[in-house]
């Protein structure tokens, strides 16, 4: 048995990591000469890499000896990579991806109107570009430099196929891990997916110096909005109260390392997007999930935190009036999402 | 999606010539084997769930007593005098069983009652095919039917029946035909028609003889057997019985079995995926798991005994039966608004029992002046993957699949229930999905979609049931707003004709709005008592029956059609 990663980025790194503990490990990098590199220094992405790992860049080789496959790699290039891997997939592979990110195929603007059939989770990216079926994610708070360092985590694999789960959590079986299964993927899919934008406020909430109080009503709140977002998707919302959903979001929201918590940060000084992303190298999936969110309007779902982070990161709002409307938002009955 | 758009004007040859060797034929003549083989699927499973003495004697009582309540509380005259001396022996066994203490003998006991009811069962369920009999049915088909139109007062419809010819003409037959008759010989084909009227079964039965192709293993309802003429037809046709009123787990999972075990060998079946007939006139969406997952478990089980190139393919063959008219529209739409009002109990009866009523159904049916139209569907494999002209498996992004690679785990094959059924919900959202775009347009359809989408927007403060209350005389449609309305519609329809998203009849496609009017006016639901339509004066049209006419427009919900009168 040999365990398939590709992306060797810091997450699918630590990722590889995890696996190798359990089998042999190939991990795909695309680009040829970091592979060779990597595959020499062994350290990569400031992580020690397993012995048992073995980084190469042929793809035909990869899916030949890989039926157990781990894609790591950013939303916006998920799509690229599904193109460069359609050709050797076959239905007999088990991909469980652990991209928190969503695909549309239009150009987003402000004034872009999506349905919720042009949105993709990447599970069902995969599912639409490749001959691949048995599909599952792997979501919760997983920080890839926590996991580094070996620190216990919990995570949660997700699909409608109990074989997949079941072959997930034995191929990241670790005392260092707990791996929850879910047969929810689309609500996984989304609550991983939605407290990226979450985590932006906590970044602004933080920058503004704001302490333990408007933070723990931000996640409450914000775990709400995705709630009911979800709903409006047709998600089930059961994922939400769980590792995957809270468990993340509380991760996320005060982890400064998180790049959406930075993006938040860097907001609240005063910087526009086009300067942080002029700063940053990777961006943040938040301002794209904002993005998408608000071209769904139309499913009517209360979603009053992104629609301000909308106002702000692509209107030209302040973060003060922003606050402010929020804070002055009609409150519903809490908890309301439970019933 | 192309759609063979010549309708089949003759009958066509057999694929294969001798009857002898239709798999049906096989299965009939194994008759013995296949039936112990059905029967021991069927313990196995059940033996599953009621794994000790207590757990299945319990099941027995409450299997014998259900058929007790249906012998007296349900009788028809179909049942045999025999039945009720069977269940008074099934009685005496169960209680001499009760009172065995050893908890092992007891389980024995059990188990063979458990099996004497299974046998009973398949004998009473299974299917004849007799090839002599067959072709003597075939030739004397032509015959019922003229006996039956010159029965009819005035001799109305004899010029329908003068030749075979138009008789095939009016059934209005589309599709790849000449894909499926070549996939009939490579693998074993699963016809799933949508099902709107009790009749479906006897016209798919001629349908299906019409293509030439052999005769398939269907279940069609007992009561439909009363009837001594269309029992010989339809056994002989290959159709087993299947007795809408035995809703215990042992029957339910034998019929299961029966389907499996025929299907695994080879038998080409054909089954109702939406189990019941469509009560609101909607295309069904929510198909039946059952049957459709015996389907992937035969493809498995084809895949473990054999290479993949020799193992049998099963081919899923989506039909759509569209009529201007269908008989039992009126009870139809008025149990489907109980069973969503919630206004009455709606009692199973046999509604078709009596041979006289069932005749005069199917005179109406065959005899209603355009007939029907039986839309074939692109073939499917058992994972809705599409199907090349040499019978591969195709998917969406145009890769040849081997099919064999969706039960492997770790380069093996391996049984995995719960992933066969997360399979079957896939296949069964294919069909659905298939249905959808394979539906064709009738006339009768856009007219009576338009008239009633212009009467709701003409009542716009009522819901749904109290608009079906308003009175017919109150209702007016002006014919000047419906040729706007249906121009409309048409636009849209033919822009989903070229996505692949449905079909539309010629009467539609190339003809002036005029003509759809008076060619829908002529043929919607024409044999009601009351129309759903009808024209008062040269600018107003009415109805005499506003939940018929909600009914047929119901056909063409799924659309999104409704948006373009907001």
């Amino acid at each position: 048995m040999i365990y398939g990663v590709i992306g060797a980025g810091s997450f699918g790194t630590a990722v590889a990591n995890l696996l190798a503990e359990n089998a042999d490990v190939l991990l795909y990098s695309r680009n040829k000469k970091t592979a060779i590199k990597i595959q020499k220094t062994r350290v990569h992405k400031k992580q020690e890499l397993h012995k048992r790992i073995t980084v190469i860049s042929n793809i035909e080789e990869f899916t030949t000896k890989c039926s157990l496959i781990f894609p790591v790699v950013p939303s916006d290039s998920f799509s690229n990579m599904l193109e460069d891997f359609k050709d050797y997939l076959k239905p007999s592979h088990i991909l469980i991806h652990a991209t928190k990110g969503l695909f549309v195929e239009k150009e987003l603007t402000n004034e872009t109107v999506l349905t919720k059939e042009e949105v993709f989770t990447m599970s069902e990216l995969i599912l639409s570009k490749t001959a691949v079926v048995r599909v599952g994610c792997m979501a919760g708070p997983n920080l890839a430099g926590e996991l580094a360092l070996k620190q216990p985590a919990a995570t949660v694999i997700a699909s409608p196929f109990d074989e997949v789960i079941d072959q997930g959590q034995k191929a990241l079986k670790s005392t260092r891990l707990r791996v929850y299964g879910s047969n929810e993927i689309n609500g996984i899919e989304l609550a991983g997916v939605l407290k990226n934008y979450v985590a932006i406020a906590a970044g602004i909430l933080s920058g503004l110096g704001y302490g333990e109080n408007s933070k723990a009503m931000l996640i409450t709140r914000g775990m709400a909005e995705s709630i009911y977002i979800a709903k409006a998707l047709g998600a089930n919302q059961k994922p939400f109260l769980g590792i995957a959903g809270v468990g993340d979001l509380i991760a996320t929201c005060n982890s400064s390392k998180s790049r959406n918590n930075t993006v938040g940060r860097l907001l609240a000084e005063g910087l526009s997007l086009e300067d942080i992303k002029e700063k940053m190298t990777e961006v943040a999936e938040g301002v794209k999930t904002v993005q998408i969110i608000h071209a769904l309007k139309k499913y009517n779902f209360s979603a009053p935190i992104a629609e301000v982070l909308h106002q702000v990161i692509y209107q030209g709002v302040s973060i003060k009036t922003g606050l402010e409307y929020l804070m002055r938002f009609p409150t519903s009955e809490d908890a309301d999402y439970i019933s | 999606m192309n759609q063979t758009q010549q309708p089949i004007k003759n009958r066509l040859a057999y694929v294969i010539p001798d009857r002898k060797q239709w798999p049906i034929y096989k299965l009939s003549k194994d008759k013995k084997s296949f039936l112990d083989e059905v029967v021991s699927k069927t313990e196995k499973s059940l033996l599953k769930k009621f794994h000790n003495a207590q757990l299945l004697n319990d099941e027995l009582k409450s299997i014998l007593y259900k058929e007790k309540n249906r012998l007296t509380k349900q009788a028809w005259k179909s049942d045999k005098p025999e039945e009720s001396i069977f269940w008074g022996e099934i009685k005496k066994k169960i209680l001499e069983a009760d009172k065995i203490d050893d908890s092992e003998k007891k389980f024995k006991k059990s188990k063979k009652i458990l099996h004497t009811i299974l046998n009973h069962y398949s004998n009473e369920i299974v299917a004849n095919f007799e090839p002599k009999t067959h072709k003597f049915a075939r030739k004397i088909l032509p015959w019922v039917f003229s006996r039956l139109t010159n029965a009819a007062p005035g001799n109305r419809f004899k010029w329908l029946w003068a030749s075979r010819k138009s008789l095939y003409e009016k059934l209005n037959i589309t599709g790849p035909i000449d894909q499926i008759r070549e996939l009939s010989k490579k693998g074993t084909l699963i016809v799933v028609p949508t099902h709107f009227s009790n009749l479906d079964s006897p016209l798919i039965g001629f349908v299906i003889d019409s293509l030439g192709l052999p005769a398939m293993t269907y279940g069609a309802g007992i009561n439909l057997f009363t009837i001594k003429l269309l029992s010989k037809w339809m056994n002989n046709l290959g159709a087993y019985k299947v007795d809408r009123r035995k809703k215990n787990q042992a029957y339910l999972e034998l019929l299961k079995s029966y389907s499996a075990v025929a299907i695994q060998r080879g038998a080409h079946s054909l089954f109702f995926p939406g189990g019941t007939r469509s009560r609101s006139g909607e295309l069904e969406e929510k198909l039946k798991l059952g049957l459709l997952g015996t389907a992937i478990e035969a493809q498995r089980i084809n895949l473990q005994n054999h290479t993949e190139e020799t193992a049998r393919k099963i081919y899923v063959v989506p039909v759509v039966l569209n009529y201007h008219f269908v008989i039992e529209a009126e009870s139809l739409i008025k149990q489907h608004l109980a069973i969503k009002g919630k206004e009455q109990y709606i009692s199973q009866r046999n509604t078709l029992a009596g041979s006289y009523k069932i005749i005069k159904l199917l005179f109406k049916f065959l005899t209603a002046k355009p007939g029907m139209t039986i839309s074939f569907a692109r073939p499917l494999d058992v994972f809705g993957n599409n199907i090349d002209a040499e019978g591969n498996s195709i998917n969406t992004i145009g890769q040849k699949i081997s099919i064999k690679d969706y039960f492997v785990l770790n380069k093996e094959l391996t049984i995995d229930r719960q992933r066969e059924g997360v399979y079957t919900r896939e296949l069964a959202k294919k069909i659905a999905k298939r249905f959808y775009t394979t539906n064709t347009v009738l006339s009768s359809h856009l007219l009576a979609f338009v008239a009633f989408e212009i009467v709701q927007k003409q009542n716009k403060m009522l819901d749904i049931y109290e608009l079906l209350r308003v009175p017919e005389d109150e209702i007016e449609i002006n014919i000047e707003e419906l040729k706007i309305e249906i121009e409309k519609v048409k636009l849209k329809l033919l822009e989903l004709k070229e996505n692949g998203e449905i079909q539309v009849s010629r009467h539609i496609a190339d003809k002036d709005i005029n003509h759809i009017i008076t060619h829908g006016l002529k043929h919607l639901g024409v044999y009601h008592a009351k129309l759903p339509l009808k024209k008062k004066d040269k600018t107003t049209i009415i109805t005499q029956n506003i939940k018929l006419l909600y009914f047929y427009h119901n056909r063409l919900n799924g659309y999104k059609l409704e948006e373009l009168f907001q």
